[in-house]
């Protein structure tokens, strides 16, 4: 990276400084009664503490650079990303951890194998400046369209449980007749992603371009890294939902091709 | 929780079973306990003589066809919904006998093209019997077929079934609310209350039923016929 500015580094003044923007927010949400107030400060209190305590454990990774810190870290970042699908299920499903946990550790580890092997070829693999921000924008991404998909399918699976029967009744395999009900929830997990692709850079640059040209990068090194984001990011969301998607609705079936009603 | 319990009832080669009772009974359980929709937890559904577990669940549906209350169409013409099945599934399903089809269910060669989301509700419940019957039934398994639908409808429907039972020698096993049908069908029928069989006597007419409940049950739904808008 060819650095053209300095990076400044910012002082805890200065972020009292940006906590005047929370007292902002609390006053808007005072003044119109949204009731918003105590979650702000939470909220806030939330995001500086967390922020600090990964930066303190970053730093130690960084410097330690050992390959098995990264992959505890990216062990226990695929943990909470799994957590946070299954969370978001408005019916519980049998099985939901193994289930996403696969779609969460397959999607970022293929993607990421990827990125970092062939395309970036970062030596050594493990150097955790390039896989730790990587990954975590896999998994952030693959997580979200993956819960997306699964909230989507449960909806379909309740609006549409006669049609799936009716598939059934006419001798569909259990698998033939959720099939629709399979394409729409991964139509409706993927369409934000490809028009993110529409988009990119027109309306805000993403954060992770952001970030290198604060940071110092030229705009020509930061989008190139940033292409290989966008890419990376519909290959994560594509395989995440996939795997979630295909692997729930099977928990929705017998073998003998029955919709298990009661668990939607 | 108990759906149905002690529930033994046989159906003949075209013969007819209907099921009454009221809301909540177990009647569209033990319909779709029938062709495997539902899974028995104890007890045994033969078909054929074949316990119905050694068949192939889907063999079983297209052998023993369902056809619901509110009925089903895709997306699509007549042609397209009477064409769905499983890739590879055997079966004619030629212009002709699309038309022939249609034709035994009373509705000419003419809907073929027509898109079927703009049918009637008794063209709908028509267009899914004739879906069933290109798979070559043995048995319909009929589930409030007329209750979503007007009296003249619903009389067209009644007609047609009790029609193909006879040229087709189905079997036919239906739930119903309506008299009309029971008194078509003939056959026996089952007067299931939370889930137990009430009563189960060979069908006469309405007020033929030897069970006193079975009979009040039964010109109670007449009453509540009658006094559905036309």
């Amino acid at each position: 990276m060819t650095g053209t500015t300095t990076v400044m580094d910012l002082a805890w003044w200065q972020l009292l400084l940006a906590l005047l923007l929370v007292g902002v927010t609390i006053a808007i949400s005072i003044r119109q009664n949204l009731g918003l107030e105590r979650d702000l400060v939470v909220g806030s209190l939330r995001a500086m503490t967390q922020l600090y305590l990964v930066g303190l454990i970053l730093a130690a990774v960084f410097s330690a650079a050992r390959w098995y810190w990264v992959i505890l870290i990216l062990g226990v970042m695929t943990a909470v990303a799994t957590q946070a699908v299954v969370s978001r299920l408005r019916k519980p499903l049998p099985g939901a951890y193994g289930i996403a946990a696969v779609a969460m550790s397959v999607s970022t580890a293929a993607t990421l194998a990827y990125v970092i092997g062939v395309v970036v070829r970062v030596h050594p693999w493990y150097e955790p400046q390039y896989i730790v921000p990587i990954a975590g924008m896999i998994l952030g991404n693959s997580m979200t369209s993956a819960a997306l998909a699964g909230d989507r399918l449960q909806g379909e699976l309740r609006a549409r449980a006669d049609e799936v029967e009716a598939r059934l009744a006419l001798g569909f395999s259990g698998r033939e007749a959720v099939h629709p009900l399979v394409r729409a929830s991964l139509q409706a997990a993927m369409i934000p992603v490809v028009n993110g692709m529409m988009t990119v850079g027109l309306v805000q640059l993403p954060g992770m371009m952001t970030g290198q040209i604060l940071a110092g990068s030229s705009p020509m090194t930061a989008i190139r890294y940033q292409i290989v984001v966008v890419f990376m990011l519909a290959t994560a969301t594509a395989i995440g939902s996939l795997l979630f998607v295909r692997l729930a609705a099977r928990r929705y079936l017998t073998p003998a091709h029955q919709l298990r009603r009661y668990l939607f | 929780m108990t759906i149905l319990s002690d529930v033994s009832v046989t159906v003949e080669r075209a013969g007819a079973l209907t099921l009454v009772g009221p809301s909540g009974s177990g009647k569209s359980t033990l319909l779709r306990c029938l062709n495997r929709l539902v899974e028995a937890t104890t007890g045994t559904v033969r078909f054929d003589g074949r316990e119905i577990r050694s068949l192939d669940p889907r063999d079983l549906r297209r052998r023993a066809a369902l056809v619901m209350q509110t009925p089903v169409l895709f997306e699509g013409s007549v042609r397209e919904n009477l064409r769905v099945r499983p890739a590879g599934a055997p079966g004619d399903f030629s212009e002709a006998r699309l038309t022939r089809t249609l034709d035994e269910v009373g509705l000419d060669g003419g809907f073929l093209d027509r898109d079927a989301m703009t049918l009637s509700g008794g063209e709908k419940q028509r267009v899914t019997i004739a879906r069933a019957l290109l798979r070559d039934p043995d048995a319909l398994l009929l589930d409030e077929p007329t209750s979503a639908l007007d009296p003249p409808n619903a009389a067209l429907v009644i007609e047609t079934i009790s029609r193909l039972r006879q040229t087709r020698r189905l079997s036919i096993v239906a739930v119903t609310h309506q008299p009309e049908l029971v008194r078509h069908l003939g056959g026996w029928l089952l007067y299931l209350v939370n889930g137990r069989v009430h009563a189960y006597e060979p069908a006469g007419g309405t007020d033929a039923a030897a069970d006193p409940q079975l009979r009040a049950f039964l010109a109670g739904q007449q009453r509540a016929d009658a006094r559905s808008p036309a």
